[in-house]
């Protein structure tokens, strides 16, 4: 499973989409970073961040697991021993490749965001929400990865509602209805993160594990 | 392997497009699956692979290491062949690939990227992938599609080297590539449901058939109106109906032995003169000698000659250029119907050969 998972990162970083997600995570931290924020506001920083780079993550999940053309998908089924297996190198790859530009925008935020180095407890929290936002971003780009939508325009259009309907309903009091990305960055700014992070991040998590479920179901039943 | 009842849709409320499947597959078995394109070949090459799961019914013990060659490799992949070949060695815990490369003749393909292969060179990278695990269960669709001689020599020998260390091989196949092996089993998927044929050893030389006198049901000769492609020594063939000119074939002198011509129906004139107008009874290999025959005196057109153990099949043969006068047909050409008289085996691929070749083929129930 590994081996596959490392065939189709080579197949994106081969076939170049890679950049096209790294462009635009640049440009994207480049913007969030132009001006480093004043002291004590590190834990909103490193929130801001995961935020705000999980539809970029979603699309390179996206981009990661359509590089395979479908014919090839079904041979590395059979090559590994079944879909299950395919599906799991798939998502491996796709949050390894997440996990990678979840850790850039983290050591952007540190380099070039904040004033002062995080306290211990508050780094601990921004290296989690980037592990959320990783996992968030390879959740919602398999949904809508084409194995699932194959028409690419509303694979497209459901990447970017998805995100903006997790915005919606995380500022809403429905907050547990969702990934509650705007409640991260509200606790974050109200220096509340390290208090609410063990029920922000079980909801969080228990979101993804649903979407990733739900692909997984999706994909093995047809 | 067993397929136990297998049926299988694509949507809940869509038509079944295979249905009540079921047999076993043995360990040494070599499988030529045939049917008409759309047919549902690629459908149960799939379930057989574990790519798919049946609608209904089960398929059990299937082997743990399985090859697949896609009848279309996909080659939209940004590696070369090596590149590709080394991750899926990796993929298969460090199988050797490179043999079979060489099997095929790959060597100077293997820099290449696979985009600027062609269709048999790719195909080829397709088969060695399906090979380098020395799998289990092998499923090759339309393995001799587009691959050079040479290739196309080897592969027989590949599937029989599979099947001799107890894998099993299932082969869709419209060219008759693996017929040259021993004990090939045929299945052929018409309308959904899968029949099966067996067939005996081929001949040592596909040279100029022969026909020779055996002990059949009818006498062993060729009547001037109809005529039959023969096989010799029980190669399993499937008759060939082509749209003619009404030109009788002549028989050989020698009675007993004939060149075979090809079956000929005379669909133009058949209207007027349906004794004479393509009846034709097909070949009728015997188990010992495969020999061929065709009645002397076929009843008229539409009726039926069968022997004990055959099934009767009305083929209401149109070319496809041909319109029945009955249904209009502007170049005034007739329809004709004939009755075709062949083993129970070769039934299936009979029918789906017709109807490639652009005939319209009706299984009747015998009737005595």
């Amino acid at each position: 499973m590994i081996a596959l998972a490392t065939f189709r990162l080579a197949a994106y970083v081969r076939s170049h989409r890679v950049y096209q997600a790294a462009l635009l995570a640049l440009a994207m931290l480049a913007i969030l970073h132009g001006s480093r924020a004043p002291r004590g506001e590190e834990a909103g920083v490193l929130t801001d961040t995961a935020v705000l780079i999980i539809p970029i993550l979603a699309w390179a999940a996206r981009s990661l697991l359509d590089t395979e053309p479908d014919q090839q998908r079904e041979l590395s089924a059979v090559t590994t021993g079944g879909r299950g297996r395919e599906l799991a190198a798939g998502l491996m790859a796709a949050f390894t490749t997440c996990a990678g530009f979840a850790g850039m925008g983290l050591a952007a935020s540190l380099l070039l965001g904040v004033s002062a180095t995080p306290e211990p407890a508050v780094l601990v929290a921004g290296i989690a929400l980037h592990a959320l936002a990783a996992l968030t971003g390879t959740a919602l780009g398999a949904l809508t990865s084409r194995a699932i939508l194959p028409s690419p325009a509303l694979s497209i259009m459901s990447l970017v509602l998805g995100f903006l309907l997790m915005l919606l309903l995380s500022a809403s009091p429905l907050y547990w209805l969702t990934v509650p990305v705007v409640v991260w960055m509200r606790a974050a700014n109200d220096g509340e993160l390290i208090g609410r992070f063990p029920e922000l991040a079980a909801v969080s998590l228990a979101w993804c594990l649903l979407a990733l479920t739900l692909y997984a179901w999706r994909r093995l039943r047809r | 392997m067993r397929l136990s009842k297998i049926s299988f849709r694509y949507r809940r409320r869509g038509p079944f497009v295979i249905e009540d499947a079921d047999t076993e597959l043995s360990p040494g078995d070599v499988i030529e699956l045939t049917g008409v394109n759309g047919a549902g070949k690629s459908t149960l090459l799939r379930l057989l692979a574990g790519l798919a799961r049946p609608t209904q019914g089960t398929i059990t013990g299937r082997p743990e290491v399985v090859g697949f060659a896609p009848d279309r490799f996909p080659t939209g992949q940004p590696f070369t062949v090596t590149a590709y070949l080394r991750h899926m060695s990796r993929i298969r815990g460090g199988a050797r690939w490179e043999p079979w490369a060489e099997r095929l003749t790959m060597g100077h393909l293997l820099a290449l990227p696979l985009g600027e292969l062609s269709k048999g060179s790719a195909h080829k990278v397709g088969l060695v992938q399906a090979l380098m695990a020395e799998p289990g269960l092998l499923i090759l669709d339309e393995p001799f599609a587009g691959l050079d001689a040479d290739t196309r020599d080897v592969l027989p020998s590949i599937a029989a080297e599979v099947a001799g260390r107890g894998g099993i091989v299932v082969a869709s196949d419209h060219q008759g590539g693996l017929r040259g092996l021993t004990a090939l089993r045929r299945w052929s998927l018409i309308d959904g449901h899968l029949k099966e044929g067996t067939t005996a050893p081929a001949p040592a030389s596909p040279a100029v058939p022969t026909q020779t006198a055996g002990p059949a049901q009818t006498p062993a000769t060729m009547t001037p109106h109809t005529s039959a492609t023969v096989p010799t020594t029980g190669t399993p063939h499937t008759p060939t109906l082509t749209p003619a000119t009404g030109r009788p074939h002549t028989p050989d002198p020698a009675g007993a032995t004939c060149t075979p011509p090809t079956p000929t129906l005379t669909p133009a004139t058949g209207a007027a003169h349906p004794a004479a107008a393509g009846s034709v009874q097909a070949p009728v290999p015997t188990p010992a000698t495969g020999t061929t025959q065709t009645s002397a005196h076929p009843p008229a057109a539409g009726s039926m000659q069968t022997p004990a153990h055959a099934r009767a099949v009305n083929a209401a043969q149109t070319p496809a250029s041909a319109t029945s006068s009955a249904e209009g047909g502007a170049a005034g050409r007739s329809l004709t119907t004939v009755a075709v008289t062949l083993p129970a085996d070769d039934l299936p691929e009979f029918l789906a050969r017709m109807r490639d070749e652009g005939y319209r083929t009706h299984e009747i129930e015998e009737t005595g």
